[in-house]
């Protein structure tokens, strides 16, 4: 997949060729690949606590879009803000992971919070007051979305404004699928974003589908790229399997952002790996070019057997000599069904990390009922 | 401000509506450094009514933000900037246009704290010119605060003298929770009400309304410009030997139905008036409330009187025929007391 820079305000064609990930170390590409394996191991987990009927809700997977996740939170300061959405799960509890993803002392939010959220208990940083990925956290820098798709887009430039207003150089990452760019804040936001040149990186998650709608009757330009001409902002386009060069155009963007020079849009593309959500993944066939389940899931693999992020990224840890071809080959998580996974497919550090989480769930109580008239005010209902 | 050229300098300074506001705000702003402002031409141009006349120049425009036309936008930044520490005031340049922001308003801003568990506090102020008469036609004419005193978690406001608009707009500021604050347009340059608006302590709690008239015959309880209709209205009804209790609410949302109770409680009678269309209309609610706990005061059935359930239309006769008029109060008021 060719990145393209559209925009003449970036990529300064110094000859320079070393990129972001140039920079990282033998440490640092390790890390990425386990945090791939967190990312697809909770959402796995999560489809089959689902499938057992222990959740409530609807779970919007994330697999094969954890490139995208994890390469564009690895590169920042935890200061900086992030706004995930329903796709985005894994994102609340991976935040600040580069510090040590597996320290007590981290900074983020921890996965028995998330955890908690999930199974509707107390333990929620919200006290399961909405669902899923409508959390967030002041303290950890995630913005709590709501529902409407692209909103919290313009909240974001609001929280950089002030950061700015405050001294600070905080830059917001938010996450949009691509069907929400067409709502009108999406424009709206980041008009004002551009205006003011506030560090706000819009990530597009182009999974190809909004739900039962393809790209083509979406939008009518090719790469969202070339939308950000239009705010005289630069746009860049990601190959969403490879989390490296997410983790380089995310941090080009970010860098950029956090420079003073504003906003940019990074379009990665991807493809959904099932239904829109859980409840209509008996109906995902519909989403493939032929009507068989089997086929059309193998051919979405076949689209990317070598292209399931987790492959992409080992294939580079070998070829920098960071994995060995034998270590490569212990885990085989990549190219399965969430389903036909089993916890030998992934590092145990990872599972008991997950498993942790989710036993502090499990055992945590639910918030007492008359906690649902309460907070509606500061003071109490007036 | 026109009476800045007083004759008598010791003689006290009357000033309008749109000074009181202004008044507020430049205090405000003076008071709590994390405050912004954010709005359409609000700072350039200081607004197209002028209530933030002079605002940019003092407090440059990182604060005093002159914003594009994009409602949802304004209120949707005013959120992230609140999340992030801020006190924020949004200019919506005629209160109808904020049906633009309206769900960043219901289901972002509105939501916020009960969302977090209380984790994080919205103080954020939505103002705007609001309201009829006045021959703005559909779109700069509306009272539309059913829509957000139906959508949990805003407060609302609405007052109709200069030191209301100043000692509310203070408190509204100074609120940790969402305000829509509705100005009556009409009112801003109104010679007639012109008054003292009090200095820098001149706050005033919201959730607390003031009987703008007594009376012991008939309870009417509105707001905005209608205070001024009914008490028209109750002139005239007092040559006719009926005493009619005008309560302006000021807040609607928290209401004072302590007030309206010991009212009702001693006139047994009760009217509700605005400007907004009837269904599901605030005065419908208030009816609604009296109903439920003062029944066994009532000596009439509690009823209310509205806009028809039209839009406001432009040509003058027709604005004023769906309307509520002083004779329309006066009407009622007799039907009533005579039931
Ligand atoms: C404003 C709004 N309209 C409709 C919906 C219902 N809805 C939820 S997700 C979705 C599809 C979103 O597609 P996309 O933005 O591409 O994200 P994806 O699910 O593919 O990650 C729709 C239509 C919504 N949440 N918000
Ligand atoms: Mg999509």
């Amino acid at each position: 997949m060719a990145s393209t820079v559209s925009s003449p305000k970036r990529g300064t064609d110094t000859g320079a060729t070393q990129r972001p990930q140039d920079l990282l170390t033998k440490e640092d590409h390790l890390a990425v690949l386990q945090q791939l394996y967190l990312a697809r191991y909770f959402d796995v987990r999560l489809i089959k606590e689902k499938r057992r009927g222990r959740l409530t809700g609807t779970l919007y997977s994330s697999h094969n879009q954890e490139a995208i996740l994890v390469g564009s939170l690895y590169g920042l300061k935890s200061t900086d803000w992030i706004s995930p959405i329903h796709r985005d799960m894994p994102a609340f509890f991976m935040k600040d992971m580069r510090e040590g993803w597996d320290r007590p002392s981290r900074k983020g939010m921890s996965i028995e919070d998330l955890c908690g959220q999930v199974w509707c208990k107390a333990t929620s940083p919200g006290r399961a007051r909405d669902n899923w990925s409508h959390i967030g956290s002041r303290e950890h820098h995630i913005i709590h979305s709501t529902s409407m798709l692209a909103g919290t887009i313009p909240v974001a430039a609001g929280v950089v404004y002030a950061d700015r207003l405050n001294g600070g150089d905080a830059v917001v990452l938010t996450y949009n699928g691509e069907g929400s760019t067409a709502q009108g804040v999406f424009h709206e936001a980041i008009n004002f974003a551009a205006v003011h040149k506030l560090p706000v990186v819009t990530i597009i998650e182009n999974n190809f589908w909004a739900y039962g709608t393809p790209n083509h009757l979406e939008y009518s330009q090719e790469d969202f790229a070339r939308r950000a001409d239009g705010y005289g902002i630069p746009g860049t386009v990601a190959d969403g399997q490879d989390v490296f060069d997410v983790y380089d155009k995310v941090m080009e963007a970010v860098e950029y952002a956090r420079s003073g020079k504003g906003p940019s849009i990074v379009e990665c593309k991807t493809y959904r790996a099932y239904g829109h959500g859980d409840h209509d993944d008996d109906r995902a066939a519909r989403y493939r070019p032929t009507v068989d389940e089997s086929v059309t899931y193998r051919q979405m693999l076949e689209m990317g057997r070598q292209r399931d992020p987790i492959s992409v990224a080992k294939k580079r840890l070998v070829e920098l000599g960071y994995l060995t071809a034998e270590d490569a080959t212990r885990y085989a998580a990549e190219g399965k069904h969430a389903t036909q996974t089993t916890d030998e497919d992934f590092p145990p550090e990872v599972v008991d990390y997950i498993k942790r989480g989710v036993d502090a769930a499990t055992q945590a109580a639910t918030p007492p009922a008359e906690e649902g008239a309460m907070w509606v005010f500061r003071e109490g209902q007036p | 401000m026109s009476n800045t050229l007083t004759a008598d300098p010791s003689a006290p300074i009357k000033k309008n509506y749109l000074t009181g506001l202004k008044e507020a705000i430049f205090e405000e702003m003076e008071a709590n450094p994390n405050m912004v402002c954010m709005g359409e031409d609000i700072g350039i141009l200081g607004g197209a009514f002028g209530v933030t006349e002079g605002l940019q120049e003092k407090y440059g425009s990182q604060r005093v933000i002159d914003m594009p036309i994009s409602e949802a936008c304004i209120i949707g930044a005013a959120v992230g900037m609140a999340l992030n520490g801020k006190t924020v005031l949004c200019e919506m340049q005629f209160i109808d246009f904020i049906s633009c922001g309206f769900d960043q308003i219901v289901n972002m801003m509105a939501t916020y704290h009960y969302r977090t568990a209380g984790e994080v506090s919205m103080p954020i102020v939505i103002r705007g010119p609001a309201g009829a008469y006045s021959g703005g036609a559909l779109y700069h004419s509306q009272m539309n605060e059913s829509w957000f005193l139906n959508s949990p978690g805003i407060k609302v406001v609405c007052p109709c003298t200069p030191s209301d608009a100043k000692g509310l707009m203070r408190a509204a500021l100074r609120d940790p929770d969402p305000v829509l604050f509705y100005e009556i347009k009409n009112l801003y340059r109104l010679g007639k009400i012109e008054e003292e608006v009090g200095g820098a302590d001149a706050i005033i709690p919201l959730g607390k309304a003031r009987i703008a008239r007594k009376g012991h015959d008939l309870t009417i309880a509105t707001y905005g410009q209608n205070v001024y209709h009914c008490l028209d209205a109750a002139g005239v009804l007092s040559t006719e030997g009926i005493e009619v209790e005008v309560i302006d609410l000021r807040s609607l949302k928290p209401l004072d139905m302590a007030t309206i109770q010991a009212s009702v409680a001693k006139t047994n009678r009760f009217l509700a008036v605005n400007e907004a269309p009837m269904t599901c209309g605030f005065a419908g609610e208030l009816v609604a409330r009296v109903t439920d706990t003062c029944f066994e005061h009532l000596d009439a059935p509690p009823a209310r009187l509205t806009r028809m359930d039209t839009p406001v239309p432009w040509a003058k006769a027709l604005e004023l025929h769906v309307l509520p008029s002083i004779e329309d109060i006066v009407r009622e008021a007799r039907r009533l007391v005579k039931y």
